[in-house]
């Protein structure tokens, strides 16, 4: 019986199903405990502090209005990249690249060269403030973190869409500019929003880039990932694992959004 | 359409701040170690409240940190981080505006056994450290300033060797110590005693005898690029008055202006008795509802322990 269940080849789906799952029950695992760790009355109290929700809705907004900035640029870039051929094309392409492989931290290092320098010292002189030590200070890194990324994830998705289709709709006599927004954008649709949730969680991610140049402030600057470290400095092991559920639930979310919205096409 | 609309929204949201940004309100910039992060907090409520005109941000960070922040951006009015050393450092290199070390000390910290709860390795004094088989948790000295410390008192007690084969941790900053007691990875360890009150319900504290009990002094100083240098010369010498001070008492620091030491700050006398009897008492007052929590018992750490005993894990 098990030489039948070899010579029908059906070792081979059960090996991997059950790898997939040992994965996926490890990943479960590691998230119930921490509840459990956490216990029932501790996290009814957690949850209910206006800190947890403050810090939550920090993260939030900032992520979102960072990764609106960042599809201002990115859409067209990542057209232009995808599309047009121009001097030093595949250079910029690969300076697309850089902030992904490069660690965030490294972009934090480099924002403190720009805030010192013209035109942002004038700012800070005329208006008398720190650049970069409040909240457009998380701002600015989650920009510059997510806004090649997401120029990269456009150039993907307008990879996917044939040019046939944009020749068609210039041969019969739609400008560029029509062609971009009546063809490409309605066809590029699904990868736009896919891309949209996983550059919004990027930004929401972003924590060493934070570390290094803006610093937390209680209340101000202290998106979760940052909070996490900030209070597992301070011994809080209670809102450290409450906010890393919250962390989870709301990753959770965003891939679950990503599925019903762009689940026709992939992202990678 | 949904694409534009978002993104017009973007764009005003991020004209806002132009107009917000010029108000009257001086912003100072408070470079201050992560470990001073709730008393530092405490004193910007009340700060904030008497100079409606100010406002505190601080830039928590690893010690570690600041000299590379403070090199690169030129930024900042106050300073205060976790260590001494880290101060005199930015001196060398001429960013320190006023720094006193006779009178420019807050708060210390004073070094205290920790153990997981019930004590298992039955730790009562420094030579305990050295028995084998008991599991010692140790600092990094070169990337957490309690490291050091942890080869300076064994150090003293000519048990180093011993202690070296005993550890089964070395960390790379001080709440992992905390952290390892706490989930009894570890027999015992020596934080300071700072780090010990975060813990009240989950370890054991035992005060160490005075020629092993390091005292570290914890500076506050201005910086030479102030944008508002008298505001953070106020904010400084509230930092150094009474009120602040028992700020930081509350959070189990020491604070007494003068704390007798011999040439490696170890303590001389018993100036610190009292603040680690009241240590001691908070960890039984959170692990046992019964016990009284009174100013007689705890001190000022009858917050901490009132914040602690309400929930299972800490939390503020």
């Amino acid at each position: 019986m098990g030489n039948g269940f070899l010579a029908r080849g059906r070792w081979w789906p059960a090996v991997t199903i059950s790898i997939a799952l040992a994965a996926i029950s490890f990943y479960l695992l590691l998230v119930l405990s921490n509840w459990f760790y956490l216990g029932l009355a501790d996290t009814v109290y957690f949850f209910s502090q206006p800190r947890m929700w403050q810090r939550f809705w920090l993260t939030v907004w900032t992520s979102t209005i960072s990764m609106s900035l960042s599809l201002v640029i990115g859409i067209p870039a990542g057209y232009a990249l995808s599309r047009f051929s121009f001097p030093c094309r595949n250079l910029f392409a690969s300076i697309v690249d850089l902030p992904i492989v490069v660690s965030p931290a490294v972009i934090g290092a480099f924002l403190f060269g720009i805030t010192t320098r013209f035109p942002f010292d004038l700012i800070s002189e005329h208006y008398n403030i720190y650049i970069g030590r409040n909240v457009y200070g998380v701002l600015l890194v989650q920009f510059t973190v997510t806004c090649a990324f997401c120029a990269r994830l456009m150039k993907a998705s307008f990879d996917m869409i044939p040019p046939k289709f944009e020749l068609v709709s210039r041969s019969l006599g739609a400008s560029n500019f029509r062609t971009f927004f009546k063809v490409v954008l309605p066809m590029a649709k699904n990868g736009i929003l896919a891309s949209m949730i996983v550059v919004w969680a990027r930004a929401a991610a972003e924590w060493e880039g934070l570390m290094l140049f803006v610093g937390a402030s209680e209340g101000e600057t202290d998106i979760m990932p940052f909070a996490i470290y900030l209070d597992w400095n301070g011994g809080m092991m209670g809102w450290v694992t409450s906010m890393t559920i919250v962390c989870i639930l709301m990753a959770v979310t965003a891939m679950a959004a990503m599925r019903l919205i762009g689940g026709k096409s992939s992202v990678w | 359409m949904m694409q534009k609309i978002s993104v017009l929204l973007g764009i005003l949201i991020l004209c806002a701040p132009i107009t917000a940004l010029s108000g009257d309100q001086k912003a100072l910039l408070f470079h201050a170690g992560v470990g001073q992060r709730s008393s530092l907090n405490e004193i910007k409520a009340v700060w904030e409240e008497r100079h409606p005109d100010q406002k505190v941000n601080f830039s928590y960070k690893g010690s570690g940190y600041f000299i590379a922040d403070i090199t690169r951006s030129r930024q900042g009015d106050l300073f205060m981080p976790g260590e001494e050393f880290y101060l005199l450092q930015a001196k060398e290199r001429g960013f320190v505006e006023n720094y006193n070390p006779e009178t420019d000390i807050p708060a210390y910290f004073v070094t205290v056994i920790i153990t997981p709860k019930g004590n298992p390795a039955n730790i009562t004094k420094i030579e305990d450290f050295a028995r084998p088989g008991v599991r010692v948790g140790l600092g990094n000295p070169k990337s957490c300033a309690v490291g050091i410390w942890h080869e300076k008192t064994f150090k003293k007690a000519g048990i180093w060797e011993q202690v070296q084969k005993n550890a089964v941790l070395s960390a790379k900053c001080i709440p992992e110590l905390g952290n390892a007691a706490q989930h009894r990875a570890i027999d015992a360890t020596i934080v300071w005693s700072t780090t010990a009150v975060l813990y009240l319900r989950d370890v054991e504290i035992i005060p160490i005898e005075h020629q092993y009990r390091g005292i570290i002094r914890l500076p506050v100083a201005t910086l030479k690029f102030a944008r508002f240098s008298e505001e953070a010369e106020q904010l400084k010498a509230f930092i150094l008055s009474p009120e602040a001070r028992r700020i930081f008492h509350k959070h189990a620091y020491s604070v007494d202006p003068r704390i007798p030491v011999d040439e490696q700050s170890f303590c001389l006398d018993g100036t610190t008795d009292r603040d680690m009897g009241h240590l001691v008492n908070a960890a039984r007052a959170v692990k046992d509802e019964s016990f009284p929590v009174t100013a007689e018992t705890v001190g000022d750490l009858i917050d901490e322990v009132e914040r602690q005993r309400k929930t299972l894990r800490a939390g503020t």
